[in-house]
């Protein structure tokens, strides 16, 4: 069984980084600041959350990793397939200002 | 009335468990699908600043999560074994251009915790804290 808890997708400028585990929490935070690396980033990053069915505030901090990242390299950052619980709670702390959905179908014209 | 409790040490793996727990009682006791999520957000919160805050993280030290379900609430009270706690600051936090830059990133808990149940409180002493939740099942009776 595979650990890893991110999945990298790049296709032009675009990277999808597919988050694998399905508790972005304490447990699983330093694992996923670990690869919000500058090196990382790419014009446009998305975060897919198709497999995420828990976040709590410490997934929370560990993704804003992710934000500090792609605010350093100038470059943008989207989340994708949030569930509509997630999305109310990345509204209450006003995360969706600094990483907005983006719709799967919206990357296509990058493939 | 029915009581579930469940007791673990002060690692924050087990946390888990208990949110699984809540996940389970959520369900039993009718909750809608979004309210058991809110439920299951604000457990986690609060076992993990049990854990981090009020046994400091010392794995012998258990952290006592006691659920209560009536007829029309579940009440949820997280025990530490902790020295008590300073006062807990429940008040609205936001992701902030000023907070990113210096790599303030945490604190969200509380707050979430206020906003996502019915009613909640926090007790502490010298011989530790007790933060108590309550989701009320009115969607149920509104039917």
């Amino acid at each position: 069984m595979s650990n890893e808890v991110i999945r990298r997708e790049e296709f032009g400028d675009v990277a999808v980084l597919h988050i694998m585990t399905t508790s972005v929490d304490t447990n699983s935070a330093t694992a996923i600041e670990a690869t919000a690396t500058l090196s990382a980033m790419r014009p446009i990053t998305v975060l897919d959350f198709a497999n995420v069915a828990f976040i709590n505030s410490a997934g929370i901090s560990a993704l804003l990793k992710f934000v500090v990242s792609a605010r350093k390299t100038g470059h943008k950052l989207f989340a994708m397939n949030v569930s509509p619980h997630h999305q109310k709670i990345f509204k209450m702390v006003e995360m969706s200002r600094f990483m907005p959905t983006i719709e799967e179908r919206d990357l296509a014209s990058y493939r | 009335m029915e009581r579930v409790l469940v007791n673990i040490p002060s690692n924050p793996i087990f946390e888990r468990v208990v949110r699984a727990s809540a996940d389970e009682l959520g369900h039993a006791i009718g909750l809608p699908p979004d309210r058991v999520e809110d439920l299951k957000l604000a457990v986690s919160e609060a076992v993990n600043n049990a854990i981090a805050h009020g046994n400091q993280r010392e794995a012998a030290k258990l952290v006592e999560v006691i659920f209560v379900l009536d007829a029309d609430k579940l009440e949820v009270c997280i025990r530490d074994e902790g020295t008590g706690v300073g006062p807990v600051d429940f008040s609205p936090r936001f992701v902030e251009e000023q907070n990113l830059d210096s790599g303030m990133h945490r604190g969200f808990g509380m707050y979430l915790i206020s906003a996502l149940v019915d009613e909640y409180d926090v007790s502490t002493s010298q011989q530790g804290t007790v933060m108590t939740l309550r989701l009320y099942r009115k969607e149920i009776s509104n039917e």
